[in-house]
């Protein structure tokens, strides 16, 4: 075939880089009247091979802060740390942390200015806002953020958003006559409601398992903090004496 | 004309003659009338069949010769008749037996699969260029539905169920002869001997393991049924099944 | 986008005590635009089966006639109704057949079928489009919101609820995963099938 041989020989050949990788894993954060929840699983994976069980996707910016990030791990490990680069050039300024109001607004132009070759991760940032309540924002990879009381993101986001609806929201039910459903939950039925969510999405996605990390952040003097001190794998990651603290749970999920 | 019996009717087989009759059909049940002689008896627990094996030469080798055939797990047939018709008969009821199981993942209930049979020789006396099989059959089988259940099949393709009949060379003696020994809460034991004793009646020669042949059906117990296995790749736990040599020979010594 | 995608709708069925139910959402779709909010897919099949067709609009028609011929042959020739595991064999091998040539539809089939003690035993399957049986012991899922049923299924569904709690279960579990779908919702039906009656109700749901 000597017209493909010329073909093939003149003709220069293309390879396109893809400089994108999806690593799996799920996210998930969920706001009470004085505390956050935020957590995430801690598989990594990239197609059928699981690279490591045990990769961090949630990170403690401050004591009143903390971040979430799935997608691509590489990505989201770089933008924590330009975050966490940020938000210490924030205290050097201003000799103290910067409220998480502002670091939501700090991420949106962070992901903006990534507009056209954008970090490709979801965030979800969860703390304590100034005035003492609990706060999640959500953003998309470019910067689109919004409020919420709770948001999942990620590889099992399908599967644990609708279930967070029906019982954070309490969508599709209606409240028996004379009563009303709570605007917040309490810390010890949110933190149910997020291990359920986790065991739910690694029975079903293949993405999902491994091991699971549950950053709880408390308000100043929270009452919360009775309920947090009996929770099985509970450590205190509180680096300040007298402000919002922070801890850690960490379990074990199903690893095939 | 072509002869006395039948006339120019005789050899067609699909044109009936003058006084209704398709003469040809009538021919195989004189084939069915030569074979030996076949019964089969339901009983309480239970149903046999049974049939006299005789081999024209002391030479032929008649362990390999097969008159009681399964067709499926739940499901055995014996015929009085034409062996190599049988034969054909088999094959096609085993393919069926097979097809069904392959929509259903279940084996066919007696009366579906006698039905089938009895479709296939229903054809051969409406079809062109074919001859209707030589072969009435015993279909003796169990399902969940209707229990243990016995039929004949006749070559033109009509069937009954029975408590208990015979076809082949003695079956008018053989029926007379169950119909005294016959009540309706006979066991399954009794029922085998009932069967050896009405072969033995006009039975030529010496009736031993080589010239007899036992199928059984066996109704599964509540509890049995109740911890069969289920599942993808598990068989179910067959109900019928042909009696060894061994077997024959003592139910003969008894 | 997939043709399995292009009318929308969702079915899930779940077991229960001495009981099963399937539940199904009512659009039917084209592409994005809203045609119907009164679509049936899940249909009787006898007193105690239902069987719920996901999948193209066109196959729902064509498969309900074909199986109404399936079974009613069956049961005239065999003479009794067909059980639920055996009308679940009909449905794969009858997808079988066209398996270089498919219907774009996932069935899921409820039923209750008879011990040979005479009691009765809830029985639930799903199968791809070309007939890959699934047997489920707790609940099963098809349709555009596959992946939302899975994810509240889970997290809702617990073993031996009793007829009322099951349909709360499966009500809640279809319309919070079909509002978080766009190809499924306006609307739902559930069929609860218990030893004695079904009962079928119609939800209030969002129409948006």
């Amino acid at each position: 075939m000597p017209d493909t041989l010329s073909l093939s020989q003149s003709q220069p050949q293309q390879h396109a880089f893809n400089p994108y990788t999806e690593n799996g894993g799920t996210i998930l954060a969920i706001a009470g009247a004085d505390f956050s929840v935020i957590a995430g699983d801690t598989r990594q994976s990239e197609g059928y091979n699981i690279q490591t069980r045990y990769a961090p996707k949630v990170f403690r910016l401050t004591d009143k802060a903390v971040l979430a990030v799935n997608g691509f791990a590489a990505d989201g490990n770089m933008f924590v740390k330009k975050v966490r680069q940020r938000l210490e050039w924030y205290r050097h300024a201003h000799a103290k942390d910067m409220p998480i109001r502002a670091i939501a607004r700090l991420i949106q132009t962070m992901l903006y200015s990534r507009r056209f070759f954008p970090y490709y991760v979801y965030n979800i940032l969860g703390g304590i806002e100034e005035d003492g309540t609990g706060a999640v924002y959500s953003f998309d990879p470019v910067g689109s953020y919004e409020r919420e009381a709770c948001r999942a993101a990620g590889a099992a986001q399908s599967l644990v958003q609708p279930f967070l609806d029906n019982q954070i929201y309490f969508k599709n039910q209606t409240p028996a006559p004379g009563t009303s459903f709570p605007r917040h939950l309490p810390l010890s039925t949110v933190l149910s409601l997020v291990i359920d969510s986790f065991t739910s999405a690694t029975e079903r996605h293949i993405e999902v398992g491994d091991g699971l990390e549950i950053y709880v952040v408390l308000a100043k003097n929270s009452p919360s903090i009775q309920g947090l001190r009996d929770v099985r794998g509970v450590s205190e990651l509180t680096s300040t004496d007298d402000g919002e603290r922070v801890f850690v749970v960490r379990r074990e999920l199903k690893k095939d | 004309m072509a002869n006395a019996d039948g006339g120019a009717y005789s050899y067609s087989l699909t044109v009936f003659s003058p006084s209704g009759k398709l003469v040809q059909i009538e021919h195989a049940l004189a084939a069915v009338s030569q074979g030996t002689t076949s019964l089969g008896i339901k009983a309480s627990n239970g149903i046999v069949i049974a049939t006299e094996k005789k081999s024209s030469s002391i030479l032929i080798d008649d362990s390999v010769v097969d008159k009681v055939a399964v067709i499926c797990p739940n499901i055995g047939i014996v015929y009085s008749g034409m062996g190599p018709d049988f034969r054909v008969l088999v094959t096609q009821a085993r393919k069926s037996a097979q097809a069904y199981w392959k929509i259903y993942n279940e084996y066919p209930p007696t009366r579906v699969l006698t039905q089938e049979i009895a479709n296939v020789m229903q054809k051969a006396t409406q079809s062109g260029g074919v001859r209707p099989y030589g072969v009435s059959l015993l279909v003796a089988g169990w399902d969940i539905n209707r229990g243990p259940s016995l039929y004949q099949v006749d070559p033109s393709g009509s069937f009954w169920a029975w408590k208990a009949s015979a076809i082949g060379k003695n079956m008018v003696n053989a029926k007379t002869f169950l119909e005294k020994r016959y009540n309706d809460d006979i066991s399954l034991e009794d029922a085998i001997h009932t069967a050896l004793l009405t072969l033995k009646e006009g039975f030529e020669g010496q009736m031993t393991e080589k010239t007899i042949e036992i199928g059984v059906v066996t109704v599964p117990t509540p509890k049995e049924l109740e911890e069969s296995p289920v599942g993808a790749n598990v068989r179910p736990k067959p109900t019928f099944r042909k009696l060894t040599e061994e077997e024959v020979r003592d139910y003969l010594a008894l | 986008m997939s043709i399995m995608q292009y009318n929308g709708g969702s079915v899930i069925a779940m077991v229960g005590k001495d009981c099963v139910a399937i539940a199904s959402d009512l659009r039917l779709g084209s592409q994005a635009l809203g045609i119907s909010s009164n679509f049936q897919r899940v249909f009787p099949i006898t007193d105690r089966i239902y069987l719920g067709l996901p999948g193209l609009a066109t196959d729902v028609t064509t498969l309900r006639e074909r199986f109404r011929l399936r079974v009613n042959m069956y049961t005239i020739k065999e003479e009794r109704e067909i059980e639920p595991e055996a009308f679940a064999h009909l449905v794969s091998s009858t997808l079988y057949e066209h398996r270089f040539g498919p219907y774009f539809i996932e069935p899921v089939i409820a039923g209750l079928s008879k011990t040979p003690t005479g009691g009765i035993k809830p029985f639930i399957a799903a199968t791809d489009l070309i007939g890959c049986i699934n047997f489920a012991k707790d609940f099963v899922v098809a349709g555009t919101a596959s992946a939302k049923l899975f994810g509240v299924a889970e997290g809702l569904w617990e073993p031996d609820m009793e007829a009322e709690d099951l349909f709360e279960t499966i009500s809640q579990t279809l319309l919070n995963a079909v509002d978080r779908d766009a190809f499924s919702g306006w609307g739902a039906v559930v069929h609860v099938i218990t030893k004695d009656k079904v009962i079928t109700r119609k939800l209030k749901a969002r129409m948006d």
